[in-house]
């Protein structure tokens, strides 16, 4: 496989991925919140074309639950009672795209029979849903902490390289004090200094604030390195000879030989900062119940009988994986790409 | 030395009978602090050491010494590129460093500069359209579509084709890449146009082809040029008047015929030694 | 030495006055304090909030505060603990010793295995060893450290082989020195390979990567044009000229290794600083949040001030001054 075809295949799978996300509503059988107590870590469905009679159904179905507590799952299926799949269904209420109100799902089943198709957890919530909510919010964070985290480390660090002197020495200090400490610690020193009990809304905001706010050190001196290399060019001398002022020679000559360290790091930085997400979530600390993060998911592993009976609350983890191993194919690919640009 | 006869014309605006001069340079000093990499200890640099220069209007007058005498620096303060710690540079009456960055604005039309490597004097993103316009651009002269027409003019003036404006510079070869900056230099009309060994980066036939466009350009605009070079094969050939810098000074300014012919100082009968000539090189084979 | 040693710990030092100024300023510039969940318990009355808010000297300037703080790390104790109701020194060391213990053997671990692998690589680049171990790392380094300890500690309780949560299990106090030190390594087994799993990948690319330009150089090329014997070349050339970067990079992963350990703590139960901070973030306990975040900073710092040395004793081009 080429780099190109290694580059395409990485943005084809992360756009899918971002748009299931986004659209999530619509993917999602269920309600994040919906709960059904009395089918308590429910192990996924499976989707049957034949029945206990033989009998093929052209449409699938899924058999219905019903407690058994002599089977070690607790459930057991009952064969008497079928759901088919429907498509395009009218369901719970929900906002698409966080725009504007819809009914429709992508899918869901006829009859009371819920489909699990990721199994339940504790209150008997749907975890596919709960992980198509999750993704809405821990990938909105890790996109927007790293927006916020490379738009504060640009321009502090283009301000210092292209003006050197005081300014440069006072940020590379002040960033050298953000790099002193582990991210982690300093990731949980910043969380701590921020008010415990606040409102949903705010408490994502604060969590992409926090996040973004602590990474900014290390772009900004991939930055500053690059407009220091930049402003000595002599197309810039040559724009100041004209009498170029400061402000047109960074914006026109030399902030755009950053572009390329700029779209890199994101894709760097944005699996790191889902991931500062999911482990804040997941230790208490980031967005509580009922909002589906995926580190509250993970959070529910952290029980010994949880971790060891039912195996469908690690789902969310594996599909982390290949969303991370996108972004770092597409990184890997956009850094062969730079170093080949003649400059 | 086929070609050019050296000048040997005294009446070309020399001495005190002559012309107003267009630039004078009074004791222009450059010095600055640097840093030892690993120690960290200090030391002066010192650049240029009380270098007075006169330059006539509509000369040409080439500026030579070996590498590290000063010779850069010299025009990179001439082109108001860096800042000199003392001395005078008088510009149409008035002294360029104690101007303004406002009032500096204009007069920097006047002044423009052609780079040694035109490669990175280009910014590799635009195309040959936009650097020409982009002097116009800054200094606001006329609008976008006059900006073009514009620089396609120029562009037939340096002897590129205007169907070259979209290329980038790298799709142009070294001889039409330092073609595209002297165009960019001609935008803003200036009086003086300062060469930093713009002929070095370039292979012998192009060192000629663009040594005749800019003596076309001089004539065609009232041009007056300073040369700066450490080729003095190259500068017999075009220039009027040399002036010599050695260590950080002006060791010897002459009209450039007697400097060829009775140097002054030391230094220069040294350097014209050194020099091979066609003559040495064919009589030392035919003998 | 001595100067290049003094210059850094002056440095050092400096830093860390900052860190603790700035996480102690932020932390009590934060609205809320550990008294928050008092105060909406009904029973309590504000009056006896209040005093008992005076008493621990909440309700004194920020400036006074970090004073009073300072002089008292100075002299060795570093404040208060609102949550345990002792002093945060005592709390700490025990804590700090366990996650020294765990950062330390996982390091080490680490390096064991990621020094003759990365050395390997390098040896037989291109090769078949060196697409495997590259495939290996490319395919650890996608997993998020989470969910690799998560896997683990799935792995421990299904098949039983270590012993998961916490440092001894229950009634070794009657034990024998020797068998303390036997229950507490098999209860480090695991958070320590977990660890050293985690941060292996990135040691063992980076080792490799120095040991390939250190192969490459025109010094060596000469010596095997001599008919040097290759793993002589390896270990009495390549590697020397390749330790620069590798010390650089020993300072580099002691900083890594502190903010996994922090994760590893808390998901595989070990009881070090990691468990305690995020417990005192949730109470407020404000004391123990700064001391952890400095007593962090100062293994960082001090790991990187001890790989500074260690450059400048081995590389002599450092010296010259």
């Amino acid at each position: 496989m080429t780099k190109r075809h290694k580059l395409w295949g990485a943005l084809i799978l992360l756009a899918a991925f971002h748009c299931l996300i986004l659209f999530a509503g619509f993917f999602a059988p269920y309600d994040f919140k919906m709960q059904n107590r009395d089918l308590p870590f429910a192990p996924p469905a499976h989707l049957h074309f034949v029945d206990a009679h033989g009998t093929f159904h052209a449409r699938p179905f899924v058999y219905g639950l019903r407690s058994d507590l002599t089977d070690p799952s607790g459930y057991a299926t009952d064969p008497s009672v079928m759901h088919s799949l429907r498509f395009f269904v009218q369901g719970s209420r929900y906002k698409f795209a966080g725009l504007f109100e819809a009914h429709l799902h992508l899918f869901g089943v006829e009859g009371s029979g819920p489909i699990f198709l990721m199994g339940s957890d504790g209150y008997g919530r749907d975890q596919f849903s709960r992980f198509l909510y999750g993704g809405q919010i821990s990938l909105l964070a890790g996109l927007l902490a790293a927006a916020l985290s490379l738009a504060l480390g640009t321009v502090l660090g283009a301000l210092s390289g292209f003006y050197g002197g005081w300014i440069d020495a006072a940020l590379m200090r002040g960033g050298e004090l953000f790099l002193a400490l582990p991210w982690l610690y300093l990731l949980f020193a910043v969380r701590a200094a921020m008010p415990l009990h606040v409102a949903e809304w705010q408490v994502f905001l604060l969590l992409i604030t926090v996040i973004g706010l602590i990474g900014w050190a290390r772009p900004a001196r991939l930055i500053r390195g690059v407009v220091l290399s930049a402003k000595e060019r002599n197309f810039v001398l040559a724009a100041k000879g004209f009498g170029a002022s400061d402000a047109y020679v960074l914006y026109r000559h030399v902030l755009p030989q950053t572009y390329g360290v700029i779209l890199t790091q994101m894709t760097l930085l944005i699996p790191q900062y889902v991931l500062a997400e999911v482990t804040l979530s997941f230790l208490g600390l980031g967005v509580g119940e009922p909002m589906p993060s995926w580190g509250t998911l993970l959070a529910a592993l952290q029980q010994y009988y949880v971790l060891t009976s039912y195996w469908w609350m690690f789902l969310p983890t594996l599909v982390l994986i290949p969303l991370f191993l996108a972004y770092y194919a597409a990184a890997d690919a956009l850094q062969e790409r730079l170093k080949s640009v003649p400059l | 030395m086929a070609g050019k006869t050296l000048k040997m014309d005294s009446e070309t605006q020399f001495g005190a009978g002559g012309a107003e001069s267009l630039v004078r340079i009074e004791r222009l000093t450059k010095w600055y602090v640097q840093r030892r990499a690993l120690t960290r200890a200090e030391f002066t640099v010192h650049a240029l050491d009380d270098v007075s220069l006169t330059i006539y209007p509509g000369a040409t007058l080439a500026l030579v010494g070996e590498s590290g005498a000063g010779k850069s620096t010299l025009g990179r303060c001439l082109a108001l590129l860096e800042k000199p710690t003392s001395g005078e540079i008088w510009f149409e009456g008035k002294d360029l460093l104690k101007l303004d960055r406002k009032e500096l604005f204009p007069i920097r039309r006047q002044i423009q500069m052609i780079f040694q490597d035109p490669a990175s004097a280009l910014n590799p993103g635009m195309t040959a359209g936009e650097i020409i316009a982009e002097p116009l651009a800054i200094h606001r002269e006329g609008t976008n579509a006059q900006r073009r027409e514009r620089a396609r003019e120029l562009m037939e003036q340096v002897g590129l084709p205007a169907s070259a404006k979209d290329k980038r510079p790298l799709e142009f070869s070294g001889g039409q890449r330092q073609r595209l900056a002297i165009a960019r230099a001609l935008a803003l009309e200036p009086k003086l146009i300062i060469l930093d060994e713009a002929l070095s980066s370039l292979d012998l036939a192009n060192q000629e082809l663009i040594l005749k466009l800019l003596a076309d350009l001089q004539v065609a605009h009232s041009l007056t040029y300073l040369h700066i070079s450490h080729d003095l094969r190259l500068v017999s050939e075009f220039a009027d008047e040399v002036a010599v810098m050695h260590d950080r000074r002006i060791v010897e300014q002459q009209p450039a015929a007697e400097l060829f012919i009775r140097p002054r100082s030391r230094y220069t009968q040294g350097l014209l030694a050194a020099m091979p000539s066609l003559e040495s090189i064919c009589d030392g084979r035919l003998a | 030495m001595i100067k290049f040693a003094t210059k850094r710990l002056i440095h050092a030092t400096l830093l860390l006055i900052a860190v603790s100024f700035s996480s102690f300023a932020l932390l009590q510039l934060a609205p809320g304090d550990f008294f928050d969940e008092m105060r909406r318990n009904p029973q309590v009355s504000m009056q006896t909030v209040n005093t008992l808010r005076t008493e621990y000297g909440l309700d004194q300037p920020l400036p006074v505060r970090y004073e009073r703080w300072l002089r008292s790390v100075l002299k060795g104790h570093l404040g208060f603990s609102l949550a345990s109701n002792s002093p945060v020194t005592p709390l700490l060391r025990k804590r700090a010793c366990n996650t020294l213990l765990l950062s330390g053997t996982a390091t080490t671990l680490a390096w064991l295995l990621a020094l003759p692998i990365g050395i390997w690589a390098a040896v037989k680049r291109g090769g078949s060893a060196d697409r495997i171990w590259g495939f290996a790392t490319s395919t650890i380094l996608t997993v998020p450290d989470l969910v690799l300890f998560l896997a683990l500690l799935l792995l421990a309780v299904r098949t039983g082989w270590f012993p998961t949560g916490g440092m001894v299990s229950a009634g070794t106090d009657d034990f024998d020195a020797w068998g303390k030190a036997k229950d507490i390594s098999f209860h480090l087994m695991l958070p320590a390979m977990g660890l050293a799993l985690a941060t292996i990948p990135v040691l063992i690319r980076h080792i490799r990567a120095s040991m390939i330009e250190a192969l490459e150089s025109p010094f060596l090329r000469a010596a095997r044009g001599h008919g040097i014997p290759r793993a002589r070349l390896a270990f009495r050339y390549a590697l020397p000229a390749a330790s620069n970067p590798l010390v650089s990079l020993f300072g580099f992963s002691v900083a890594t290794m502190l903010s996994a350990s922090a994760l590893a703590e808390v998901v595989l139960s070990w009881p070090g600083l990691g468990p305690l901070l995020v417990e005192s973030i949730l109470s407020r306990d404000v004391f123990v949040v700064v001391a952890i975040v400095m007593l962090s900073s100062l293994f960082l710092v001090a790991g990187n001030l001890i790989a500074d040395l260690l450059l400048f004793a081995s590389d002599p081009r450092i010296r010259t001054e």
